[in-house]
């Protein structure tokens, strides 16, 4: 390959450089914000050299109990990400194994439900928690995310299982081993880039959904995000709180995807066959 | 060690029949090789043996168990696949481990399994390595010793040796059979590969559009094939085969008499019509005209280094004779052929049989 020219590499530099001023720039402005004092948060031209505070911060926790929210969306996306992982592996792994001319349509069909708009169930499942006693629960929002995570998790890992060779598996099986134990043992193992990237998306969908948790929880249950825009009202805007609130939603989210990066690795069946 | 029976074994998938109702006695320690051209059922019947596939009719035993319903795990059975099917998340040693874990034998006695093992095929060294950081022929020895550290009752190899080069596939072959006549394990072993049948079965088992052909001795395979599709597909180069018609006690063909050997008497009608078979090493260049069985026509002769093929025209049909290099003739001359009577196999046209076995 021709080693690129010099004004190749500077338009490279420059196209980087403007795709990440467009990303981290709202990051910036939210970071800078929920540092600044109250008075100069909106100055123009806004100010860049400032004494940080951290009294937004400690507002938040003050006013409303933050904590608790934060504990609360942790346990709704891990609590979805593990149910999705556990039931979408295994209709994928069945998917991918059975052999039936009608299993293309089950997969159609599990994918199919991702294309409902949420929106329009939200007062039948307010109507269904009411009745079982789930409404304003951290489960009721698990079984709602999970709804839209598993058919995700299925399409993803049915991919990832059937480039594991089947010839594995039969050596499993000769070796002495039943069909969840190869499963368990052989076939999840060489699936693990799969997990890694269902988690990685289950995990932030259910992190960041805001219209089910604004709907479905009070006091009780109420995420993180919803608590943020609680802090917006006809009355006020505290800008202050919210740009707290949201720069501590994004910490989560950024560790738990560098934490399953280290899983997205590909060619893990190499060597096993051939 | 097992014996393994086959009672009228049919395997069908859906609709079409693929394996159609074989019978094979495999007696305990023997050495048995399926053998076949692709698509014969050869692979589908041991890996009917394996569980790996049901039976869909007939019956399957394994030592004096019917193992129809087994599943493969409670069969006693250790298999080595064609393409190794190593684990690879796992090292050489977790490899074997896995193999023994449901075995729940104790950490010292594993532990000695797999350094016994390990020694026998010089994996040693390689214990700690995973299967990407080994070569074909390593991957090929983890495979089987996977396999061994088991002591199975029965070993399944399915084509092991189709993936190495020529050189190495000699090497593994000569280990495979020095490794039966240590265990005296019973194997069931598939390969397309003649050689690998002849120099390493005590039974051949000819299999074609899943029936099977013949079984016997690489011997009995080579000097008595039961019919004219195990005649051709043993030996090589390929035995000729010759249109014939019997005619008093000669055997007529295009441009070519044969005299029809003393052992056939009785066997052959007049006019019956045959196809005869002599393999090309018992094709020999006489120059006495008395001797001559037909003048054939040198079209191409192949230099082997020790022997010569030679392709021979004897009125429309084709022959391959095989001769010692220093009594190569020339391209395109004509020269005297004599067919040796003794290595004469003669089948019936229609139905392809030996007319020694009728």
């Amino acid at each position: 390959m021709n080693r690129p020219g010099t004004q190749q590499t500077i338009l490279v530099y420059v196209l980087l450089a403007i795709v990440l001023i467009v990303f981290l720039t709202p990051i910036y402005i939210i970071l800078s914000s929920s540092l600044k004092p109250t008075p100069i948060m909106f100055q123009k031209p806004p100010a860049m050299i400032f004494a940080p505070t951290l009294e937004h911060y400690v507002s938040l926790f003050e006013a409303r109990p933050f904590g608790k929210f934060i504990m609360n969306s942790l346990i709704v996306a891990l609590g979805s990400t593990a149910f999705s992982l556990f039931f979408g592996s295994l209709a994928a792994y069945a998917i991918s194994r059975i052999r039936h001319k009608r299993m293309n349509d089950v997969a159609f069909w599990i994918l199919s439900m991702r294309m409902f708009p949420p929106i329009a169930v939200v007062v039948p499942y307010y109507i269904i928690f009411k009745a079982t006693g789930l409404l304003d629960t951290p489960l009721a929002l698990v079984i709602i995310y999970s709804t839209a995570n598993i058919p995700l998790t299925v399409w993803l890992m049915k991919g990832f299982f059937d480039e594991v060779p089947s010839a594995l598996e039969e050596a499993a099986a000769i070796d002495g081993y039943g069909l969840l134990r190869i499963f368990w043992y052989v076939t999840l193992p060489l699936a693990a880039p799969g997990l890694a990237v269902s988690a990685v998306f289950c995990f932030i969908f259910s992190w960041n959904e805001f219209i089910f948790a604004l709907m479905l929880t009070g006091s009780n249950a109420q995420t993180a995000t919803v608590a943020v825009m609680s802090f917006w009202s006809s009355d006020a805007v505290q800008w202050g709180r919210i740009m707290a609130g949201s720069f501590i939603i994004l910490i989560p989210g950024v560790i738990f995807v560098l934490t399953c990066q280290r899983w997205l690795v590909r060619g893990l069946t190499m060597g096993s066959v051939k | 060690m097992s014996s393994i029976q086959l009672r009228n074994v049919v395997k069908r998938y859906g609709s079409v029949e693929v394996v159609h109702g074989i019978d094979l006695d495999i007696s305990e320690g023997e050495f048995v090789v399926l053998l076949g051209p692709s698509g014969c059922g050869k692979t589908t019947t041991l890996r009917m043996i394996a569980g790996l596939e049901d039976v869909s009719d007939g019956e399957l035993s394994i030592g004096s168990t019917v193992v129809n319903a087994v599943a493969p795990k409670d069969r006693g059975v250790a298999m080595v696949f064609q393409n190794y099917a190593l684990y690879p998340h796992m090292t050489v040693r977790q490899n074997m481990e896995f193999a023994l874990r449901p075995l729940k034998l104790d950490k010292s006695e594993s532990d000695r399994r797999i350094t016994e093992t390990a020694a026998l095929l010089g994996l040693d060294k390689l214990l700690a390595r995973q299967p990407a950081q080994l070569s074909g022929g390593q991957r090929q020895r983890v495979a089987m010793g996977r396999a061994l550290v088991r002591t199975p009752e029965v070993f399944l190899f399915d084509e092991p040796l189709s993936n190495l080069d020529a050189k190495l596939r000699t090497q593994v072959r000569l280990e495979i059979g020095k490794l039966h006549k240590r265990l005296g394990t019973t194997i069931v072993y598939v390969t397309h590969d003649q050689v690998e049948a002849m120099t390493l079965a005590d039974k051949i088992v000819i299999m074609q559009d899943g029936h099977i052909e013949q079984i016997g001795s690489p011997q009995e395979v080579f000097t008595k094939p039961r019919n004219s599709f195990v005649a051709t597909f043993i030996g090589s180069p390929a035995m000729n085969m010759v249109e014939a018609i019997v005619n008093d006690g000669t055997l007529i063909g295009d441009h070519l008499n044969v005299g029809i050997p003393e052992r056939f008497s009785g066997r052959l009608e007049e006019g019956q019509k045959v196809i005869f078979g002599i393999r090309p090493s018992e094709i020999v260049q006489v120059s006495d005209a008395k001797q001559s069985t037909a003048k054939a026509r040198v079209e191409v002769s192949e230099y082997l280094g020790d022997e010569a093929l030679l392709d021979l025209r004897i009125g429309s049909q084709e022959l391959i004779a095989e001769v010692p290099a220093s009594q190569c003739p020339a391209e395109d001359v004509e020269i005297d052929v004599h067919f040796n009577p003794q290595a004469l196999h003669i089948f019936d046209a229609k139905t392809g049989l030996s007319v020694d076995i009728q």
